[in-house]
């Protein structure tokens, strides 16, 4: 899958969860300071990708993810 | 105290000192000492080895049925039948729970003990409670008890204003005419110094236990009085400093010391009222008691004795083992008593219901990452209760997590991560942050929200719920 449509997805399942228009999301925007994400919306998020991308992740891993291009990233690593 | 400085240098580590010589996890944490008490007596520096005193033969007697029943309705025969046979099994092969009085004045009381008698148990050993009249000792007699309590109060309160003695003297000498007479009727007799701790130690308690002691001489070993330390009114202090009489540490050092009562014939007896109750127990092991009075869950007159549950675990802790101890025989206990409508407060240490419950968030997190981190022992092991976490707004996803997990009983592998328990957390914080709901989640609500929002889970995992 092209990074660019990992991109869009990933935006896609934050926008929902953190109720966000996707155009407000930029690239290198952290979810936690910037987006305001709580600790449970955090978890939301991973088990939203994971459904989205239809993957597992790591638990301990994912949530040491902050950012939207490092979701990304790690995201890339199960595709 | 003179300030003395020091300096203190961090050991930097990246392998943690968990302590495991003490906080080994598998027994209650270890207590152990490093050095002598030291206490004055008499203006003079006593030192009491704790190391020695946890070396001799201490152990625990019960009054469940005598303090205990004295504060609630009578038990019926079969529960306290019931209830001799747990304990005989809490207490093991070594009798760390010694003895257990009874009172012989009714029909029942007679007919319970004898039953009691009749499974066979050694430890605890039946004894009697009467009051100090000399006629009661036929009922001591009758029964085949090798031993009764008697009260002998000393302070002042009961000599003149409950008892109504002209003078200590004629106090003095009637209590030693019940004791002659226990000695006469070959049965040992137990001298209860009821408010000993309000009481004129010098002036009463050392004259009448050195009487006891000359008294004891002439008898065989077996007869020889033993001496109950009656805190009646939980005035008993157990740091050292403190004057008599409320000075457990003085207390015990005069009547074992100075008297010469051997510490296997001491034994403390306290009360609550001041939330001291099973320090002053346990420290009166370390003074030099030998015996510690306890009731199942500490009920007894007021508010209470030192609990046996709580003196079983200190035992434990002091001694390094469990000794022959069945510690999962509390929660059987506490299960029965429940049954027969004992109330059994949630947060009560050992057996109630939230015992090793957490509920903030952050706590569970630590516990799902290593349950010893908010355990206090492997409570699961030694009492059959596995920690556990009770839902609310602070619990957390990580609490939620734990939840399932128990409920369902799920190890290994099997333990579900928090990243599946996101929808059930998200229903349990709309609770609290729309509904405005102020109650805990409860395990029926719980169960039924896996079910709807982890449907695959539930029908894999239901066959296992735990009925918690």
């Amino acid at each position: 899958m092209h990074i660019d449509d990992v991109q869009t997805r990933v935006k896609k399942v934050i926008a929902e969860v953190l109720e966000k228009n996707q155009s407000e999301i930029a690239n290198n925007a952290n979810f936690v300071t910037d987006l305001g994400a709580s600790s449970l919306q955090s978890i939301c998020l991973i088990a939203g990708f994971e459904e989205e991308f239809n993957i597992e992740m790591d638990e301990d891993k994912s949530l040491q993810v902050q950012t939207v291009s490092e979701a990304v990233s790690f995201i890339s690593l199960y595709l | 105290m003179s300030i003395r400085k020091k300096d203190h240098t961090l050991i930097d580590t990246t392998e943690p000192n968990l302590l495991n010589g003490t906080f080994n996890y598998s027994l209650p944490p270890l207590i152990k000492f490093d050095g002598p008490i030291i206490e004055y007596i008499d203006g003079e520096p006593v030192e009491f080895d704790p190391k020695s005193a946890v070396a001799r033969d201490i152990f625990i007697t019960d009054t469940t049925f005598r303090d205990g029943q004295q504060a609630r309705p009578p038990y019926s025969i079969e529960q306290m039948v019931t209830i001799y046979d747990m304990m005989a099994k809490l207490s093991g092969p070594n009798g760390v729970i010694r003895q257990t009085e009874f009172f012989l004045y009714t029909k029942n009381d007679r007919e319970a003990l004898d039953k009691c008698r009749d499974l066979g148990h050694k430890y605890p050993e039946c004894t009697g409670w009467i009051r100090a009249n000399k006629g009661d000792f036929r009922l001591v007699k009758e029964a085949g008890l090798k031993e009764t309590g008697m009260l002998t109060s000393c302070s002042d309160f009961h000599i003149f204003q409950k008892l109504k003695f002209k003078n200590r003297k004629e106090c003095l000498d009637a209590y030693c005419e019940v004791v002659e007479a226990a000695f006469e009727a070959g049965i040992r007799p137990r001298c209860h110094l009821e408010d000993l701790t309000r009481a004129d130690i010098d002036g009463f308690v050392l004259p009448f236990v050195d009487r006891l002691m000359k008294m004891s001489e002439q008898v065989p070993e077996e007869l020889s009085v033993k001496i109950r330390l009656c805190d009646t009114m939980g005035f008993g202090i157990s740091y050292p400093g403190v004057e008599l009489p409320r000075s457990i540490p003085k207390l015990i050092y005069k009547l074992n010391q100075e008297c010469g009562v051997p510490s296997d014939r001491l034994e403390w007896h306290g009360h609550n009222d001041f939330h001291k109750v099973h320090i002053n127990g346990s420290s009166a092991w370390l003074y030099g008691c030998d015996a510690v009075n306890t009731t199942l869950f500490g009920v007894g007159e007021r508010t209470g004795n030192p609990p046996l549950e709580g003196a079983i675990i200190e035992y434990i802790s002091l001694k390094g083992d469990l000794c022959g101890i069945d510690t999962l025989i509390i929660t059987e206990i506490a299960k029965y008593m429940s049954s027969i409508g004992m109330l059994i407060p949630d947060n009560y240490p050992f057996v109630g219901k939230h015992f090793n419950t957490t509920r903030a968030g952050i706590h569970a997190g630590g516990l799902r990452q290593a349950e010893q981190i908010y355990n206090i022992f492997d409570t699961t092991k030694l009492l059959g209760r596995s920690p556990r976490v009770a839902i609310t707004d602070k619990s957390g996803v990580d609490g939620i997590a734990i939840w399932i997990n128990e409920y369902f009983g799920l190890t290994g592998e099997d333990r579900i991560s928090k990243i599946k328990v996101h929808k059930v957390a998200q229903w349990v914080m709309n609770q609290y942050e729309v509904e405005g709901r102020l109650s805990t989640i409860t395990d029926e609500e719980l169960e039924t929200k896996v079910k709807d929002y982890m449907p695959d889970y539930f029908a894999k995992y239901k066959g296992s719920l735990k009925n918690l």
